[in-house]
């Protein structure tokens, strides 16, 4: 019996953490999609957020949750003016290297990182909310139950919200017209230029609707978790793995991706070792490059074709 | 032209003054520790020490009736630069003594520079093992080392606890590691078994999978290794989760400084730790000390400046009892050193493999409403433990 709870509770909190992952990722994929550019400070954007909303906590004792009225916002006017004034003269110009834009966002992170830390020092900080680790149990409720399996409320807020936003952002590509011209830029920016789309301007609403996106993961971050000036870049990291197992830019195949990433993590804390995670996930990184180059979205296609 | 290389000379001179007075009936320190980097937090502590002891010594008068004065090197964690600092330190300015740094690694350096230049070297709060064991003559380290970090738990959970089975969490760090690995030697002793011992990584997000195996195994004890925000990430976790104990206990480091209260909030409460010094000892001094740190700084100081602060005063100790202020006069003197401090008794031993390390009572604390109090050896306790502590789901 207790090993079915273990797997259960195991199961949830990879779902949890998934769903967060999701958001996390899901930013990051659209951009790659309309911009074929991997964003690489986007990690730091997501710290930007979170010292957004410590500051509003701590100042205004506004809620977190609340924060992500504000710092979403604020996030998509800096990833506008970030795209606008740095990534898009960087993109005109031709260079020897590439992929000069991805090092530019290199640069931008680093500069992001270091700004917080003069601003904020390196200590790490927290928001301490009142209902922290408050816990729902189900043998509270369901006195006979077998196995006893609890969720905790910022948990399970962060992840309705994170649903609810991944949600918000499907319906605005599928059934806007901004939306509409965002997927057609991702999928033949020529085509849909020949088509009167404002390519330009895409490009520039896209940059900023990522930024707000992982805005708003930083803000559910924090009544779960603490910040320091550093903590961008295991963030990018993640975000990179899921858009790369989620198949370069497809949005539904981040959000399963970000959910596969968060259970098989879990899943290898509790059966193989906490101290393998990382190992996990770069295992699932390359596999997915290895056996599943189209990602997630791959899979999804193969089926819809038969 | 004539004009301009007189005043460059006036500013030269000007610039210079200062330190011709100086070396006139001063006694110049300086000070190699982290003010920027990651362990600047401790550097800062220490120096704030450095500077009330100082302030202190030179009032009574100095050391052989020379002020002395204070200088600080930043040597921001680095190996590489703490080394730099001292060479320089020792080689240029001959300097006969050398107090400080942070981190294990930086004081490997440091110690293997002094033992070369034959200079003494008293270490602050570093405390890998194998730095004093190294048949070092020059180098003393006045806090515990990492081995016998655990003592005073260890003593506790075999006189009030005693437990059958133990769990031990840790860090993947070479603190983490050799602080578990100590316990489980430690375990043995006390005839409790390990039945879970579980790394993880720094930066950890979901803990909950690992606690559910704890859960599953149902230990006595759960002990855990781990820096700030881990061990606040664990307990919170541990509570959400009803991951029952008899006790929780925490090595040092992350469970033993005032961060740790403040973010795990209540799920901090009833948790023990190791650690080398609080204000509340009944060591002389330790009191004044925490209170006059408190006024100017506004928070109590770790046990890192305890330490820092008693090396002040043990180096003025062994500069007034030294022959003369020659490298190898203070270091005989600082060999017979055996003193009374408000870290508590200072006397640099040769025992168990160790050379001029002193060997000194650590503490256990334990959080009762929100507050560390003293609780082990029983000398020492300033409060009644208490043990057996409710379960998750007995607390409102």
């Amino acid at each position: 019996m207790i090993k079915l709870e273990i797997f259960l509770q195991t199961l949830i909190q990879g779902l949890l953490l998934g769903g967060l992952y999701s958001l996390i990722g899901v930013g990051m994929t659209i951009i790659m999609g309309v911009m074929k550019i991997i964003n690489l400070a986007h990690g730091e954007l997501m710290m930007v957020a979170m010292y957004i909303a410590y500051v509003l906590f701590t100042a205004f004792q506004i809620d977190p949750y609340f924060s992500i009225l504000i710092a979403a916002p604020v996030l998509f006017f800096l990833g506008i003016a970030l795209q606008k004034y740095l990534i898009n003269p960087v993109l005109r110009v031709e260079a020897i290297i590439p992929e000069n834009q991805v090092i530019l966002t290199v640069g931008i992170g680093m500069v992001l990182a270091n700004l917080a830390t003069i601003i904020f020092q390196s200590d790490y900080r927290q928001t301490p909310l009142s209902y922290a680790s408050k816990t729902w149990y189900l043998q509270d409720y369901w006195k006979s139950s077998p196995v006893d399996l609890s969720i905790t409320a910022p948990w399970l807020v962060t992840f309705l919200v994170a649903v609810l936003i991944t949600l918000g952002l499907w319906f605005f590509l599928a059934r806007t017209d901004m939306g509409k011209s965002i997927r057609a830029t991702a999928q033949d920016s020529e085509a849909a230029m020949i088509m009167g789309v404002n390519v330009d301007r895409m490009r520039v609403i896209t940059f900023g609707l990522g930024s707000a996106l992982v805005g708003a993961a930083g803000c559910l971050f924090i009544p779960i978790y603490y910040i320091y000036p550093d903590i961008g870049g295991q963030f990018t990291l993640i975000s990179f793995v899921i858009t790369i197992l989620g198949g370069l830019g497809s949005t539904v195949g981040a959000i399963l991706g970000g959910l596969v990433l968060g259970l098989f993590e879990s899943l290898t804390a509790t059966y193989v070792g906490m101290g393998w995670a990382p190992v996990g996930r770069f295992a699932i990184f390359v596999a997915a490059l290895v056996f599943l180059p189209g990602g997630m979205a791959s899979l999804l296609k193969s089926k819809r074709m038969k | 032209m004539k004009h301009r290389s007189l005043v460059l000379f006036m500013l030269l001179l000007l610039v210079l003054s200062p330190l011709l007075v100086a070396a006139a009936d001063d006694f110049e320190l300086t000070i190699p520790l982290p003010l920027t980097g990651k362990p600047a937090k401790f550097g800062e502590i220490m120096k704030h020490s450095y500077e009330i002891a100082v302030e202190e010594i030179n009032a009574k008068g100095g050391v052989k009736g020379k002020k002395i004065v204070l200088g600080f090197e930043d040597s921001t964690g680095k190996p590489e630069t703490a080394r730099a600092i001292v060479e320089k330190l020792i080689d240029s300015k001959k300097q006969p003594i050398i107090v400080g740094e942070y981190t294990s690694a930086c004081a490997k350096a440091v110690a293997a520079v002094a033992e070369e230049r034959k200079t003494p070297y008293l270490i602050v709060a570093s405390a890998d093992d194998d730095i004093t064991q190294n048949k070092y003559k020059y180098v003393f380290r006045q806090n515990q080392v990492n081995a016998h970090y655990g003592d005073a738990v260890v003593d506790f959970l075999k006189n009030v606890v005693k437990p059958k089975s133990i769990a031990i969490l840790y860090e993947s760090s070479a603190f983490g590691t050799s602080g578990a690995d100590a316990m489980e030697k430690d375990a043995v002793k006390i005839n409790a078994k390990v039945v879970l011992k579980e790394k993880f990584e720094t930066g950890a997000i979901d803990f909950k999978p690992l606690l559910s195996k704890v859960k599953a195994e149902q230990p006595d004890v759960v002990y855990t290794v781990a820096y700030a925000n881990e061990a606040q990430l664990i307990m919170k976790q541990a509570k959400e989760l009803r991951v029952d104990a008899r006790l929780y206990a925490g090595g040092a480091a992350g469970f033993a400084i005032p961060e740790f209260i403040k973010g795990a909030q209540d799920a901090a409460e009833f948790v023990i730790s190791a650690t080398l010094w609080s204000p509340q000892l009944k060591y002389e001094g330790a009191k004044e000390f925490a209170d006059k740190y408190k006024a100017k700084y506004g928070e109590y100081p770790s046990y890192h400046g305890a330490s820092a602060y008693a090396a002040m005063h043990v180096t003025a100790d062994a500069l007034n009892r030294a022959k003369g202020l020659s490298p190898d006069e203070i270091r005989d003197a600082l060999k017979a050193t055996d003193l009374k401090t408000a870290y508590g008794p200072v006397k640099f031993e040769d025992k168990e493999g160790y050379q001029n390390q002193n060997f000194h009572e650590t503490l256990v604390i334990q959080v009762q409403k929100g507050e560390f109090e003293n609780i082990w050896p029983q000398s020492q306790a300033g409060k009644a433990y208490i043990f057996p502590i409710p379960s998750w789901r007995e607390r409102k």
